[in-house]
């Protein structure tokens, strides 16, 4: 048999079969091994840690400076209100798509190259949308005031309103937060058992022995954890697709030209999926390097995750075009001038940049060999991610600089601190991933042993021993 | 509950091993694998878990909150928009649907961890680091008189050590 790096042939490769298998995995002790040796810090990481927080430090200083001299200093020129900051709020979120999709939709349609990739997408998913739950409370200008929009009795007798789409946000991405981590969570605790009990040294056994709540692997502890896994991947997979349709109407249920458009739910959740699993990419292709680990993401495993991106960008493209095709059969005139301004106006650069990296640059993955290039995949995944940042902010600033009103219509620049809080996001997110993927397994070290064939006493039932 | 421990290095042997053990009636069984797997969950023939019924109360109890929250919000500072109902449905099924989630999910985790008895605070004296590795255990709390043919019918299914829990 062919091993998971190895097609069967040179252009057909068994995907059915072999991404539900991993022969090159032997028993239970090579899992527990090769998974665990990604927790040692080498120097690599460190390295990247130490960008990471560099990085994060940059906005963390803008943010002290913002706070202190307000959020004037920020780009914003009435009425482009909205700038990097929601801009990098919708890129965050679209993000955190992928690993929920990964986790829980393909759990449920039992597709196998989900197994090796999920965890660090699932972790992907947290840091992602703890970074971009950040981005509305720093826009807000006065952060100690964000727990005004929670709905919770007070004597000032001040309730949100339940109409506004901005309250529907709130809702949407604290449950999501919080369900992407109860749903990370839960599925390590089996896992953090296996580390646990490998753990040699005192205060880490004890603290493993804590997040572990004592797990034991007995029968009635798997009897229960796969029905609760079962129900909350059941319960997230329409939390995916409901999280940035909301976000979607932040933009959809203004009458801003560029804006008010029903195509934008199912636009933006392509275009989350699009670029989660493109950040996937990006995370995954140097671990699998640097860790060895090619025999468990495999190629077939990254041919699987290229179409769903190519099929993802198609999608996108084609809501792309429709959106001019409405804007012309509308014979709304504002609606028009919009989408002409999109793209010879004052930012076409950005919109020829969304276009070429989210449109063109994908169609490469109709190429077989290009899917199963790593090299390429990991250089796809930071132009589409780029793509993607300029998709939003073609959607937030043409829109808001060219309203109805031509005396209203206006430039907007980036200030120092935009980019400062935009870098410092990548820093934030970078950091949390680099330090989970230090101390816990960034493979389902469980669900890979399900792959693996058990032990057998009898003749030819699949055993290793 | 004092009893006996058995160490199984394969799947198949643990299996027979089970079953042979509920046949034989020796006492409450107790089974450790490194992983899930479906043969045991047959050998062991334990009812559907409880939690589905967790997952349904949260998400009804958290579906009702999310639409009575609003409502009852819009009832009591009312934003009156001419022609438009001051609590309106659609819009709160937003609310609803994610509390329907996150009160779901939440409750469906703690069932998880009643019926799981988990967090574990006490010392689990059958346990052995191996069964997380690659290792099946079977715990059975039989009576000190059925010690002897317990361990007999372990040694007989391969068990590669049988040890006493208390």
């Amino acid at each position: 048999m062919a091993t998971m790096a190895e097609p069967v042939g040179p252009m057909r490769p068994n995907i059915p079969s072999a991404d539900i298998q991993l022969p090159a995995i032997k028993d239970f002790e090579q899992v527990d091994n090769e998974i665990a040796n990604t927790l040692k810090p080498t120097k690599a990481w460190f390295l990247g840690l130490m960008v990471a927080v560099g990085c994060m430090l940059i906005g963390a200083s803008a943010w002290t400076f913002q706070v202190y001299a307000g959020l004037g200093n920020a780009g914003y020129v009435p009425p482009v209100m909205w700038g990097v900051y929601i801009i990098t709020f919708v890129f965050w979120v679209g993000i955190g798509h992928a690993g929920t999709l990964i986790s829980a939709i393909l759990y449920l349609f039992r597709a196998g190259f989900r197994t090796t990739i999920y965890r660090a997408s699932e972790a992907m998913t947290v840091f992602a949308v703890m970074t971009a739950g950040l981005f509305p409370i720093i826009h807000i200008g006065r952060p100690w005031k964000f727990f005004w929009l929670i709905p919770y009795p007070n004597w000032r007798l001040l309730w949100p309103n339940f109409k506004s789409p901005l309250v529907w946000d709130v809702f949407a991405i604290s449950t999501y937060l919080t369900i992407s981590t109860t749903f990370l969570y839960i599925g390590l605790i089996p896992d953090i058992a296996v580390i646990r009990d490998r753990e040699k040294n005192p205060t880490r056994k004890l603290i493993l022995s804590i997040l572990s709540l004592g797990w034991k692997n007995t029968d009635r502890e798997w009897r229960h954890f796969t029905r609760a896994y079962l129900f909350l991947a059941a319960f997230s997979t329409p939390l995916v697709l409901s999280v940035h349709s909301v976000v979607s109407f932040d933009f959809a249920m203004a009458l801003t030209p560029g804006w008010h458009a029903t195509i934008f739910p199912p636009y933006f959740v392509a275009g989350a999926i699009f670029s989660g699993f493109a950040m996937v990419w990006t995370i995954l292709i140097p671990i699998r390097k640097w860790w060895k680990l090619e025999h468990y993401v495999t190629l077939n495993h990254l041919d699987a995750t290229a179409k769903v991106v190519l099929f993802t960008s198609l999608v996108v493209g084609c809501a792309y075009l429709v959106e001019f095709w409405v804007a012309w059969y509308s014979g709304v005139k504002p609606e028009q001038e919009y989408f002409w301004n999109r793209v010879f106006g004052e930012w076409w650069w950005s919109a020829w940049i969304m276009l070429i990296c989210n449109m063109v640059l994908p169609l490469s993955l109709f190429s077989q060999k290009l899917r199963r290039n790593t090299a390429w995949l990991f250089i796809l995944s930071i132009f589409i991610n780029i793509g993607m940042w300029f998709e939003r902010f073609v959607i937030v600033v043409p829109s808001l600089s060219h309203e109805f009103e031509p005396w209203q219509w206006t430039t907007y620049v980036p200030s120092w601190i935009d980019m400062s809080f935009l870098i410092g996001s990548f820093g934030w997110f970078f950091m949390w991933f680099l330090l989970f993927i230090k101390q816990l397994p960034v493979m389902a070290i469980i669900e890979v042993k399900e792959i693996v064939p058990a032990r057998r006493a009898a003749a030819g039932q699949g055993g290793h021993h | 509950m004092p009893g006996l421990v058995a160490n199984f290095r394969e799947l198949d042997r643990t299996v027979s091993a089970i079953k042979e053990l509920q046949r034989k009636r020796l006492g409450n069984l107790t089974v450790y694998s490194p992983t899930i797997h479906h043969e045991l969950e047959d050998a062991i023939e334990a009812p559907p878990s409880p939690v589905r019924r967790f997952t349904l109360i949260g998400g009804l109890c958290g579906v009702s909150f999310g639409y009575w929250v609003a409502i009852w919000t819009s009832d009591y500072w009312p934003l009156v928009v001419g022609g438009k109902a001051i609590a309106s449905w659609i819009p709160y099924t937003i609310i609803g649907f994610e509390m329907m989630v996150m009160v779901g999910a939440l409750s469906t985790v703690f069932g998880m961890f009643i019926n799981s008895r988990i967090p574990k605070l006490v010392v689990d004296v059958a346990y052995d680091p191996k069964y997380s590795n690659g290792d099946y255990g079977i715990f059975v709390d039989c009576p000190p008189e059925k010690e002897k043919d317990a361990e007999g019918l372990f040694k007989a299914h391969g068990a590669t050590e049988v040890r006493h829990a208390r």
